[in-house]
């Protein structure tokens, strides 16, 4: 149904030069629903969300939110949409205080308003010691937790995140997962970029993997699972390094094992979005040094 | 008015630090202009027939001059950081918020700047030499004239990956602005090719402008009125075609 897709992105295409960072892809993120966006370095995923949030323009293709085609960089309705940037993106010359109250000045949250929602936000995230400490002093965990802050000062549906845990410690990734799901039981749509596995696949309800600029598998993290085959035989043989064969049913995957060579280390297990990913994506990362090349 | 609404918006975070920073903000844009004042207008000066007539000459010139210190390093070295090492720039854009908005917000540090300093210069100017005339205009001249450095400023800083680029481009084009257009020296004494060029510079306008609104012997060339207008509107639709296309 229409009114449940809450972002649309049609033949998305974006060019660097001659490079493809991002090639014809579409995406529909659901309301209501966590979204991955998973892929290696360089796959396209900022780019993604960069022209997502119109801080680039795409070469071809479109964005719809709520309906709406996002026009260009003073549409109004990214007034929708909260952005967590991959980078920390503070003001480190004023007070953490500052940092939020101009991002509630920039949304035009009325005073009273605007410092309710920053008391709940600072109090939620813990901020409350750091509110007069300069944003340059902070750690980087908390920097983000100020950045998270600003995100969500003018309450947006639409909750986009770039690799939010990046460089957080174990408590903070935690604590980030936890205030996602939080969010998102209140009824905002997140999209959310990663790297870790186990992220996507404590979070997300559908997840879209990325290579090379092409969307190459989107579903559940079960359905993903599944289309690879539910059980993995992970195994080492005399000189060979580790591998890995997938099987739709159990029977197959132990017949497997028992053929293996006598000697072999062998270990059977369910599937995990680790393996689709890796299977999917393969190990060769060269495209991230080519688009990082066309950024600078 | 939505305009005006989102432009102060967008220059809180500016001048949140600014009143933070108050005493560094008025050093750094003070220093240098009354260091203009005491070696040129006492030391050089001092030599000349008529110091008291020298130093009524450069009064207008070094306030011009301020409207440029002021603003331009303040400006570019600003937008720099924001942009590439705190990142919090792209955050601006995130904002539904007008890219002309975007663009007069990150002027008003540099025009608020210059109004601080060169008031004081003005103040300092008119204890020094009285026959100066101080009117209404002259605080319109400098606000005009700070927002076009503070634009200079802008495209500057959003043009520049290095700030060795910035450090360069104010050796190659600021320094000598600062001492060749008119505002220590009368620039149509040079070589007629050199002053073609000078002619063609902002800051020679808003030193003819100034001196002639505070000095009753000189005119207002309608000239430099066009030019310095000219100025400011290139410079905006530069800035607002880079924000727009993602140019910077």
């Amino acid at each position: 149904m229409t009114d449940d897709i809450i972002i649309r992105g049609k033949g998305i295409t974006k060019k660097f030069g001659d490079f493809t960072a991002v090639d014809n892809i579409d995406v529909e993120v659901r309301r209501g629903e966590i979204f991955g966006f998973l892929g290696p370095n360089g796959a396209g995923k900022t780019t993604t969300i960069r022209i997502m949030t119109t801080l680039i323009p795409p070469t071809s293709g479109e964005i719809e939110i709520e309906g709406h085609t996002v026009k260009g960089l003073d549409d109004p309705v990214k007034e929708k949409v909260g952005i967590i940037q991959q980078h920390i993106a503070l003001d480190n010359d004023v007070s953490v205080r500052e940092n939020i109250r101009y991002h509630a000045i920039l949304h035009r949250i009325p005073r009273k308003e605007a410092k309710e929602r920053m008391d709940r936000l600072i109090n939620m995230m813990g901020l409350e010691p750091y509110l007069d400490r300069m944003a340059i002093n902070l750690s980087g965990g908390w920097k983000r937790r100020v950045a998270i802050v600003n995100a969500l000062i003018h309450d947006p549906s639409i909750l986009v995140m770039d690799e939010p845990t990046a460089g957080l410690d174990t408590q903070s990734r935690h604590m980030l997962w936890k205030l996602i799901r939080e969010l998102n039981s209140h009824g905002t749509t997140v999209f959310v970029t990663t790297h870790y596995m186990d992220e996507a696949e404590e979070l997300c309800d559908r997840i879209a993997i990325i290579d090379h600029g092409k969307i190459i598998a989107q579903g559940t993290p079960e359905e993903l699972c599944r289309e690879l085959g539910s059980f993995a035989v992970e195994y080492v043989t005399e000189g060979s390094d580790k591998q890995y064969r997938y099987f739709h049913e159990r029977s197959e995957a132990l017949q497997f094992r028992d053929s293996l060579p006598e000697g072999a280390q062998v270990t059977t297990r369910n599937t995990n979005l680790e393996d689709v990913f890796l299977e999917l994506t393969g190990r060769e990362n060269t495209q991230a040094v080519q688009e990082v090349e066309y950024r600078i | 008015m939505g305009i005006l609404d989102e432009t102060f918006r967008v220059a809180w975070g500016d001048l949140v630090y600014m009143k933070g920073n108050m005493i560094e903000v008025l050093l750094s844009s003070l220093v240098g202009p009354l260091l203009y004042l005491l070696a040129f207008g006492f030391g050089v000066g001092g030599n000349m027939e008529d110091p008291a007539a020298y130093v009524k000459y450069i009064i207008p010139g070094i306030i011009a001059l301020t409207t440029l210190s002021a603003t331009f390093s303040t400006v570019s070295m600003k937008i720099l950081v924001q942009r590439l090492f705190y990142m919090s720039f792209d955050e601006l854009l995130l904002c539904p918020i007008h890219i002309s908005a975007i663009i007069l917000g990150k002027l008003v540090q540099g025009v608020a700047r210059a109004l601080i300093s060169c008031t004081i210069l003005l103040v300092v100017g008119w204890l020094l030499s009285p026959q100066v005339v101080i009117s209404p205009w002259i605080f319109v001249l400098i606000i005009v004239a700070s927002m076009m450095f503070s634009l200079l400023g802008l495209l500057a800083g959003m043009l520049t990956n290095k700030t060795q680029t910035l450090t360069l481009f104010s050796s190659i084009v600021i320094i000598p602005m600062t001492f060749l257009c008119g505002t220590l020296f009368d620039s149509s004494t040079l070589p007629d090719g050199i002053s073609f060029i000078i002619y063609c510079l902002p800051l020679t306008h808003v030193s003819n402008l100034m001196r002639g609104l505070m000095l009753p012997e000189y005119s207002i060339g309608l000239d430099s009125i066009v030019i310095v207008a000219i100025y400011v509107a290139v410079l905006f639709s530069i800035c607002y075609y880079m924000i727009k296309n993602n140019k910077c």
